[in-house]
Order: structure tokens, then sequence, then C-alpha cells
């Protein structure tokens, strides 16, 4: 069957279709503001020509392709190209920062091969199984799991749990911005028609990471220096291979775990991944310095999501997020109606797109490593010169969203923001990933309760997946109060020290 | 340690008002929550945390880089910033754009006349002919008088 798969999948039209789809996903994945989601559905209209396995093809190759994109801007400037890269600029542009800003974007293009094929290869040989085990995650599972992030979100600095946490809270308040998807209350936007619709994320990311840091930059700017030091290798080392290793692999795992469940965001699955590997590490204490298990493990989650979240779309017609609720529309287009039948009744379809990603895969591995040159050789373009390119280029993304003077202007307050905060110290990561999570954490908290009737919190105890899952959270909550109780270690969290130092 | 305090009580005297104002949002039971339940959970978690923060505060941070501050380089880039929102439109992409460069080269970066206005002529036109013809973003044109159909 499979076999079958990739001889649709190889024919040169949808070859064509694969190439153009990473290609076009790459760029989309680069510049800002312009996300998977919007790209997709610009591209939809085209496909309706098409037939229906190359317009999946297409389509799947876009999404993938953005997944790659959005890591290569987080690693050279800091700025995500989406949530799912929100986590890489931690440890990436640190990284890019001491001039391994080549290691970097081949361990992020290395990880996500890997993470995309392990999770197409589950997807094929899995999905009816995982699609079962899926539907067991009800709102209070799906509640439990995004507050164990939420709390993973907090640690994800480590120079003091609770400044993380206090700027993911933030981060869930400003989700809470606009109006209320349940009840239609406007909620804090103080009368305005702009903030009904929320804080969008793409000004927030834009304004809080790209502008804070440009504008950081400019006022802190050494007279001669620069603030990237000058790409040293190109590719990964023996002991970045080394390191990196179990990352990948554990990255796969998480990611493809995450990216089956309903609301499987990728980035959901980098945060976890980047928490898990800084709880595994030998020295976790390089995380957020440059550390490239940080980049290695979220990149392949991310990919590894990706591909999972394509199981309960071709099984059961569920997509799990918004991109793959408009490949869901795709299919309906094509007249193909997603759901256990899919793959009796279309299996040129289910086969034709697992081997596209296989294809699409290898393709985007091929295409980005030799990118990695060019990439590292901008960086080599002394910061003064690219300075106010970026900001070009941010308000330019920023404008692009919604032909808003507006969003460029709250970008540019968000930038404000974010300078302040990279001066005092306050890491913008946590508070964004809350933000994207925080939404279906009341949502979910809500359906749970409803659902509870009389039994209210107990619910979310008496059911065992939901209940593990909040006692973990709980656990990683408390562990440095126990650990302070018992007397463990006794190490209060390091200061930080500067940046600039040597790997 | 005052760093931590001062973010602290600032996070509490937030959470305080906006505690409020969800709680005027309507809490509504656990049983059907309202508008305002989540919310206000969220301002507990602000307050709790700042609370936190204030009673154990963290050593002093000293942030990483760069020896001297550059405040005017940082006026002046601010000063483009709000120019290009107000002008963005009255004046167009291409305008405004090139000027915030020319500004931000020659005098943030302190680049010479002509590298700026080079760069900032070339980066603006670059710009708006790929996003606005290749992939059809409806950049303002302003006062630029382009043929029609551009």
């Amino acid at each position: 069957m499979l076999l079958h798969g990739f001889a649709v999948a190889l024919t040169p039209g949808n070859l064509l279709y694969v190439f153009l789809g990473t290609i076009i996903g790459t760029v989309i994945g680069v510049l800002p503001g312009l996300g998977p989601t919007a790209s997709i559905a610009l591209m939809l209209p085209v496909t309706i020509g098409m037939d229906m396995v190359s317009a999946l093809i297409f389509l799947a190759g876009i999404y993938y392709g953005a997944m790659y994109g959005g890591s290569t801007t987080s690693i050279l400037v800091n700025i995500p190209g989406e949530a799912a890269s929100v986590v890489t600029c931690i440890d990436g542009y640190q990284m890019a920062r001491q001039g391994r800003a080549g290691p970097a974007l081949g361990m992020s293009a290395f990880g996500s091969f890997v993470g995309g094929t392990l999770g197409v290869v589950a997807v094929m040989l899995i999905s009816p199984l995982l699609a079962e085990a899926a539907l067991k995650f009800g709102p209070p599972e799906m509640f439990a799991l995004l507050f164990f992030a939420f709390t993973c979100v907090g640690g994800l600095t480590g120079k003091s749990r609770a400044r993380g946490l206090l700027m993911a809270s933030l981060g869930l308040l400003l989700g809470t911005v606009g109006t209320d998807a349940i009840h239609g209350v406007d909620r804090f936007t103080f009368g305005t028609l702009y903030l009904q619709d929320g804080i969008a994320l793409v000004p927030l990311a834009l304004g809080l990471f790209g502008m804070g840091e440009i504008l950081y930059n400019i006022e802190r700017r050494e007279e001669s220096g620069s603030v990237l030091q000058t790409p040293k290798d190109l590719l990964p080392t023996r002991q970045d291979w080394k390191d990196s290793w179990w990352p990948i692999v554990r990255g796969s795992g998480v990611g493809f775990g995450i990216g089956i469940l309903p609301g499987g965001m990728p980035a959901v699955a980098s945060l976890l991944s980047y928490a898990v590997e800084r709880r595994l590490a030998k020295q976790p204490e390089r995380f957020g310095k440059g550390a490239i298990q940080g980049v290695a493990g979220p990149e392949t989650a991310n990919n590894a999501a990706t591909a999972g979240g394509f199981v309960p779309l071709l099984t059961l017609g569920i997509p799990t997020n918004s991109v793959l609720a408009l490949m869901l529309a795709a299919l309906m287009l094509h007249g193909v109606t997603p759901g256990p039948l899919l793959l009796f009744k279309w299996p040129d379809v289910f086969w034709g797109v697992i081997a596209s990603m296989y294809i699409g895969n290898v393709m985007l591995l091929i295409l980005n490593l030799p990118l990695i040159g060019l990439f590292v050789q901008i960086l080599k373009v002394p910061y003064a010169v690219l300075s106010p390119l970026i900001i070009m280029f941010v308000l330019l993304g920023a404008y692009a969203l919604n032909n808003s003077v507006t969003d460029v202007f709250a970008t540019i307050l968000f930038g404000i923001a974010g300078y302040l905060m990279k001066r005092y110290g306050l890491e913008p990561a946590p508070l964004v990933l809350a933000y994207v999570i925080g939404p279906m954490l009341e949502n979910n908290l809500s359906k749970s309760l409803i659902l509870a009737r009389s039994a209210g919190l107990s619910l979310f105890f008496s059911r065992p997946i939901s209940g593990t899952l909040l006692g973990l959270a709980l656990l990683v909550l408390a562990y440095p109060l126990i650990r302070r109780c018992l007397g463990w270690g006794g190490n209060r969290p390091k200061a930080a020290t500067p940046v600039s130092g040597a790997p | 340690m005052l760093l931590d305090r001062v973010l602290g009580l600032g996070a509490v005297l937030l959470a305080v008002p906006l505690g409020l104002a969800s709680w005027g949002f309507g809490l509504g039971s656990p049983r059907s929550p309202g508008p305002g339940f989540w919310p206000f959970l969220v301002t507990l978690s602000i307050a709790a945390l700042g609370a936190a923060l204030v009673l154990r505060p963290d050593r002093a941070f000293r942030a990483p880089g760069g020896t001297g501050s550059r405040w005017g380089s940082l006026g002046i880039a601010l000063a483009t910033l709000g120019f290009f929102v107000l002008a963005l439109e009255p004046l167009g992409y291409p305008v405004t754009t090139g000027l915030l460069l020319l500004v931000q080269f020659r005098w943030v970066e302190g680049r010479p006349w002509r590298t700026s206005l080079l760069a900032a002529v070339l980066a603006a036109a670059v710009s708006f002919v790929l996003f606005r013809l290749v992939l059809h973003v409806p950049l303002p044109t302003g006062v630029l008088p382009l043929p029609r159909g551009w």
C-alpha cells in the first residue's frame, strides 16, 4: 500500500507540488507576519484546480516548510516565525550570538527531519490505534495536559521560577483580552474595536522578540563590536551530535504524542520537549545560554507534532488545529469525506499524503542544508546595517497581517515592552507561550466544569489521565518547596552571567 | 533583590483592579463558569506570584552586554517608529520606509550619507516590489505617483 502511495507521490507533477509547497512554506515560515494558517488559507483556492492528492501534497508541503522556516529567523535574529518556533529562540539565538548559528541551523534542520520522518512512520504504522487512544482525551485531560505545560513554561528560563510563572500569568491575562468566546462578553477591551478580537500573536511576538531585541541592541551597542560573533563552524561538531542524539529521540516521542491529541499544537510540543530536556540534562544551567539540546529537542518535537496531527485528521476526520482544519476543508472541497472510511474509499489520498510527507521531509533537509551557508553569510553583515533592515521587516510583517496601522502601533508598543523586559531580565518566551495556550486552557476548564456538574473540581482527579497529569504539574510547582523543606541541595538559582561569553 | 520586590509589588497592584474587573464580568458558578471566572483565576495567580516575589526575591540581576547606554540613538529610533505609524498611510509605504531607513542608517547607526541614502532607497524599493507585486500584499502607495494597476 505504501509502495502504491510512493507511486502516486513520485509522479513528476506531484513531485513538483511537493517542491513548490516546501519552498513556499519555508519562505512563509521565514517571513514574520505570514503564518502557515494564513498562507494555506490563501493557497486553498489555488488548489481547486488540482486533483485532490496533489492538492493535499502541496498544502502539506507548505505546512512542513513553514515549520522549518520559522526556526531560521528564531535562530538568526530572535524573531520566531510562528508560535512553534518561540522556544527555539531561547537557545538558538544565544548560539548564534556565540558564533554557532551554523550548528544551530544544522541541528534544527536535522532534528526537524528526524522528527518529521519518524512521525510519518508512526502515522503510517499505528494510525487506527492511536486515534482510539486520542479519543480518550476529553476536556479534563486536555486541561490537565495544558496546565502541566503551563507549569513547565514557568521553568523555561530557570533564573527564577516565580518570575517565569509571573510572566506566564501575564501572558494568560493577555490571552483573555477580547470578546469571550462562550458568553460574548467583551473583556478588557477598553471599549475599542481593535481589541475585540484580542491581541494578535503576530504583533505580540514581533514586538516582544524582534523589536524589543533591536531596541535593546540600539541602546546597548558597544561602539565597535557587533552583537553577533562571526560564525565559526558551519556544521555541528561531534560533541553536538552526541549531545543532541537523545533530545532528538525524545523530541520525536513527545512531539508525536502531543500532535495526535486534540488541540495538539506543535508549539506545546516544542515547549514540553524543552522542559524535558532541561530536566534531564547533565548541565541544566547551560540552557538559556546556547545549549544545543534546547534547539534539537524542540525542533524535532514540533515537526513530529505536525506529523502527528495528521493521524486524527486522516483516520477520524478531526482536525486538531487550525492548519489541519484548513486541510480538512481542502479535502472536502475535493469531495473527500475524511473519517474512518478514508483509508478504504480513498486509499490514494491516505498513502499519497503519507508518501509525500516522507519526500517533503527529505526535500526540506536537502534544501535547507546549503541554505545554512547562505543564512550564515547574512550574519556576517555588520549589525549596524542589519538593524534598520530588521526594523523594516518587522514593521512590514506587522502591517501585512491585516493592512492595519494599529497592528504596527501595537507591535511598536510591545517592542518597547520587550526592550524594558530585556533590560530588567524578564523573559518574553513564557509570556508568549502562555498567551498561546491560555484560551485553550480556559476553554477546556469551562467545558470540564460544565461536564462535571456537581462533582466540581474533583472530576479532574477522579479521571486517571487528568489526575496523573495534574499531579505531575503540582509536583513541578511544588518541587522547589519540597527541596527546601527536605533540605536537599540548596542550590539557589544562579544569577545571570554575561551572555557574550564563550560557549 | 530590589527589582524582584518592585516587580512583585507591581504585579499585586496590577492584579487588584483587574481582579475586580473580572469579578464584574460575572464569575458564574463552578458548575457554569461566567466570563470573569478564568480572568479572575489568572489575576489571583498574578497576585500570589507577585507576593512570592516580594517575600522571596532573587539575587540582583545584571543586564547582559554593552558598556555605554546610547539613549540618543534609542530616542531617535523611537521617533522614527512613531513617524512610521503616523505617516504610513498618508505618505505611503515606499516614502515612509525610505525616510525611516534613511534616518536609521544615518543617525542611529552613523553610516555616511551616500551609503545611507542608497541603502534606504534600495531596501524600501525592493521590499515594496516584493511584497506588493509578488506577494500581493496591499501596501499603501501614498504620495508616490505610480501607474494604475500597481
